[in-house]
């Protein structure tokens, strides 16, 4: 049996994590498997994001115009000797594939807040958005393999 | 959505670096002149916000219990932002190769 659950769907006591709480079990209804998923990709993104974002652009695109860092951590030679280390490509490709996935997520809801609604309508923005990180994510992880693995 | 955005821009920072010097400082340049400089000053001002937002709200969102009270999210707050601060440090001087 669930735990008792206010109007707002808050738990009225106070669960320290320690007891796992189900909902009722329900009987005939698919197992939810995608949407959870891309959820924890969208939160997953959004800490890569929060994290890492701001110091990137702004080393990249922001410092070096108005002279606030020494060096230019975008000039051709500097980022093209640092992107010979694993490490590096590895960045890249999380900072890539976790923003793609967190900012097409919310950009769904975004759109479904605007009034895109209906199955069909977010069907085909699943399908699209998803498409976007999926393919974008492959692409970085190519350019994070490339000149590695292969020529 | 602005964090898709700067996605793609980096995705396509990659491919011009693939595509050899001249490509590469071409995109750069541009990246850097006004007016794409303005909009990038815009996007990187949301890009802070978004971040702030977000340790803001993982306190609320997800209270942390490894006690037997929830923290208080001002304190959760307070050390993502201080972890925010040594993860872009240490960003800084691994993947830039320091100052």
């Amino acid at each position: 049996m669930a735990e008792e659950v206010g109007s707002t769907r808050e738990s009225l006591a106070w669960n320290p994590g320690r007891e796992t709480v189900h909902a009722d079990e329900k009987t005939g209804e698919p197992e939810v498997f995608l949407e959870p998923l891309l959820w924890g990709l969208f939160s997953l993104g959004g800490f890569i994001t929060a994290f890492l974002f701001p110091i990137t652009v702004f080393l990249l695109f922001v410092a070096p115009v108005f002279g606030l860092w020494p060096t230019d951590p975008a000039a051709y030679a500097t980022f093209a000797a640092h992107w010979q280390e694993p490490l590096v490509r590895l960045f890249f490709f999380a900072l890539i594939g976790g923003s793609l996935f967190h900012g097409t997520h919310r950009l769904k809801f975004m759109l479904v807040d605007a009034g895109l609604r209906g199955p069909g309508i977010e069907a085909a923005l699943d399908i699209i958005l998803n498409a976007i990180a999926i393919v974008g994510t492959l692409g970085a992880l190519y350019y994070a393999v490339r000149g590695w693995l292969f020529v | 959505m602005v964090s898709a955005l700067y996605g793609l821009i980096f995705l396509n920072l990659l491919r011009t670096l693939r595509d050899g010097e001249s490509a590469y400082t071409s995109f750069v340049d541009t990246m850097r002149t006004p007016p794409i400089l303005y909009v990038n000053l815009v996007l990187f001002a949301l890009l802070v916000w978004h971040a702030v937002s977000w340790f803001m709200l993982i306190g609320k969102a997800q209270p942390i219990q490894f006690t037997d009270r929830p923290l208080p999210w001002k304190s959760v707050f307070g050390v993502n932002v201080l972890l925010w601060i040594g993860v872009s440090a240490a960003a800084v001087y691994l993947i830039f190769g320091g100052i």
